[in-house]
């Protein structure tokens, strides 16, 4: 699967020398890789948590995580996902330990009451709303939905993966990701049903 | 086949389906316009989502754009400016004031407690004469460990010599243009009576023996050292005896077990030593300055005393004040102080009839070894200390959050840190010492030094920050981090003021951290060392 990739990335070669710097303890090799993933890690972080300041102390803390266990870094692997790895692990032990509450409210997704989608319904709801409105809707989702949708759709993470971080079976991540849409087309419209308009970027 | 749900179209575009179940989906999907469709709308819909979330239409927050050790850097260092300020002032109020005030109530009249220690009595002979002492300290350290690493073969005592003569060696060799004449033991060393020796005169032996003169200073590692003849310069002595029966025109220095002066020194007496005797013929020119079990004063001394000592004995004739800390004071008949006496100490001075002193000032209930737990100073005090290390701490732990966590993770190596530590404890002043004396200069060596006691005081919080980690659990994130650096130096200052074991569970404490920070710097160093080598 192809990676999104971040504008300016370095080739790999570049990042290997960065990262070799950085491990030994070269201020300077730091300051360029954190300058280089800084705001697509805040982007990530962004997306993962409900607030904008949730997103930037994580940011933070994301990296200092980073410095620590780069180590641990297999350089055969993807940089870009191992480093959403480290934030989506930071991410959701965030949430988990502020909202253990909800999420043995939400616990019970097992069975699906989904009713089936009208197509036709279905591309009118994604016509209607900008980018900014679906980050809105995404905001309003159980933590647990929205970093699923996160991880899948904007970190381009494995069923594997996100089962690891979110601590599931891995049968259980495509029930998760299709409840969680369900979830983000029942915010989105209710939005719509509601103030609609006034509503747009109410979230962001 | 019939229409399938959502979730096998979801999982059939996610290509999560074994290769048989996605063939089906796939024909179905060719044959029914209904299933297609919902594909579609899914596969639409994806997209959409990939599209909303990739979309970039919010700045990066200013505080973020910083790198964030840089960035936390600029209160960081107003943090650590203002702990220096803090902490220097706290050596300088808590210290430095107290101790110049109460020379100045003894009667030593210098001004300042630096001029004091290096510009005149015991330790005045220019910095060539500081550069000495530190050479001395050097050598007397790397004896210690040489001797220790040597302890197997100890029984054979010419060892000893040996060992020395490869110090004095390693020591004459920087020093080779200095006009210092170097001898070995064999393993005795004397010098006849009628010979002069016309420079500096270094010896290293198990018994040295002075009888003729010498015409300059006499630096000298013995296991008994006594002088009978003319010394015209200082005598610097390490030694586990050390007796001074010849005159000496300058200082004599003693770091021995026992010191036995029984001459006359025309310049002061320093002696760090467990018995110090100074003998009724015996005479100091200027002052006496003793750090002892035991001193035992008589003859005359031109100038003050002063003394840290469990018990000390006058019975001299004292030209200047008198000074003492200690447990026990005796002052005898043939004792006359010309300047005025004062004592801190445990136990009521016993002066005895016929002594010809003033009123002694005392200074009750206090011993030098003991605190004084009471008192809301005492607690402000170590209140102070404690809020002086956890800015410090907390600067540290701001400035370089990843070392922070490195040393601290590096302490629960317990028997790597101690090790280093150890080390480094020995091998740190050794190197400062050695590169003050020779190529690299008095002013990196002062510095490395510097540096050195920094680290030490360092140590202690990546010590604390472990501690704090063991009681609390190592939770993630700044905040419990502080909590945890708060919470482990508090403990460490508790558990410092205890009497007796404190110092050393303090030492233990500054050695473990001192050998995670050095394991730490390898660690980071590591690597460069790796690329270093393969360039």
């Amino acid at each position: 699967m192809e990676r999104r990739k971040t504008p300016g990335e370095m080739s790999a070669a570049e990042l290997a020398d960065v990262l070799a710097q950085v491990r030994a303890g070269d201020a300077d090799a730091w300051g360029e890789l954190y300058r280089q993933y800084a705001a697509a890690i805040f982007r990530f972080c962004r997306r993962a948590l409900p607030t904008r300041e949730d997103a930037e102390d994580a940011t933070t803390e994301v990296f200092m995580k980073v410095r620590q266990k780069l180590g641990t870094y297999d350089s055969s692997r993807p940089f870009t996902a191992w480093l959403y790895k480290v934030a989506s692990n930071h991410c959701w032990d965030m949430l988990r330990r502020r909202r253990i509450r909800q999420d043995l409210e939400t616990g019970d997704l097992e069975t699906l009451p989904l009713e089936h989608p009208d197509p036709d319904q279905l591309e009118r709801l994604q016509a209607e709303h900008t980018s900014k409105e679906v980050r809105g809707g995404l905001a309003k989702l159980p933590d647990r939905a929205r970093l699923a949708l996160v991880l899948r759709y904007y970190a381009d993470m494995s069923y594997d993966e996100i089962a690891d971080t979110l601590g599931v079976r891995r049968a259980f991540v495509g029930v998760l990701l299709l409840r969680a849409r369900h979830q983000l087309r029942d915010a989105l419209s209710e939005g719509a049903a509601g103030t609609r308009g006034a509503a747009a970027g109410s979230n962001a | 086949m019939n229409h399938f749900d959502e979730m096998t179209a979801l999982l059939y575009l996610e290509g999560q389906l074994d290769t048989e179940h996605a063939r089906e989906v796939s024909a179905h999907a060719a044959a029914c316009g209904e299933c297609r469709e919902l594909l579609r709308a899914l596969q639409t819909e994806g997209l959409w989502l990939r599209e909303a979330l990739a979309a970039e239409d919010e700045a990066i927050p200013a505080r973020l754009a910083a790198v964030p050790e840089r960035g936390g850097a600029p209160w960081g260092w107003i943090a650590t400016l203002g702990l220096s300020a803090g902490g220097a002032y706290t050596l300088w109020s808590g210290i430095v004031i107290p101790w110049q005030t109460q020379a100045a109530q003894a009667g030593f009249t210098q001004g300042n407690l630096l001029t004091m220690l290096f510009f005149s009595g015991a330790f005045w002979k220019g910095w060539d004469a500081m550069r000495s002492l530190m050479e001395f300290m050097a050598m007397a350290t790397l004896t210690i460990v040489v001797s220790w690493l040597l302890r197997r073969h100890w029984r054979r005592l010419t060892t000893f010599a040996a060992v020395m003569g490869a110090l004095v060696f390693a020591l004459a060799l920087p020093a080779s243009t200095s006009a210092a004449e170097t001898r070995h033991g064999d393993p005795n060393f004397t010098l006849p009576a009628g010979e002069e020796v016309h420079t500096d005169l270094m010896v290293a032996s198990e018994r040295t023996e002075i009888d003729g003169t010498v015409d300059g200073d006499l630096i000298v590692w013995s296991q008994v050292v006594i002088v009978n003849g003319h010394v015209k310069g200082d005598i610097l002595g390490f030694a586990q005896e050390l007796r001074v029966n010849g005159p000496v025109d300058g200082n004599v220095r003693a770091f021995a077990e026992n010191t036995d002066i029984s001459a006359a020194v025309g310049k002061n007496l320093m002696a760090w030593t467990k018995v110090l005797n100074l003998e009724q013929k015996g005479s100091v020119g200027g002052s006496v300055t003793v750090g002892s079990t035991d001193a035992s004063l008589g003859g005359t001394i031109g100038g003050d005393v002063m003394g840290f000592t469990h018990a000390m004995e006058i019975n001299s004739t004292v030209g200047g004040n008198v000074k003492v800390h200690g447990d026990y004071l005796t002052i005898g008949s043939g004792a006359e102080v010309k300047g005025h006496v004062r004592y801190e100490g445990r136990n009521e001075p016993e002066v005895a009839q016929g002594a010809k002193v003033g009123a002694i000032e005392r200074i009750i209930g206090k011993s030098p070894s003991e605190p004084t737990y009471r008192g809301a100073h005492f607690y402000v005090h170590h209140i102070i200390l404690w809020g002086v290390g956890f800015v410090y701490g907390l600067a540290f732990l701001l400035l370089m959050p990843a070392f922070y966590a490195d040393a601290t993770a590096e302490c629960k190596k317990y028997a790597p840190a101690a090790g280093f530590g150890v080390l480094f404890l020995f091998a740190t002043p050794i190197a400062a010492v050695i590169a003050c004396c020779t190529i690299v200069g008095i002013a990196v060596g002062i510095a490395t030094l510097l540096l050195y006691a920094i680290a030490m005081y360092t140590s202690t919080i990546f010590v604390a920050g472990w501690l704090g980690e063991v009681l609390l659990g190592a939770r993630p994130g700044m905040g419990a981090a502080i909590g945890r650096l708060a919470l482990g130096l508090f403990i460490l200052h508790v558990l410092r003021v205890l009497p007796y074991v404190g110092g050393w569970i303090l030492l233990a404490a500054m050695i473990w951290g001192l050998g995670a920070m050095v394991l730490t710097i390898y660690k980071r160093l590591r690597p460069q060392l790796a690329t270093a080598a393969a360039v």
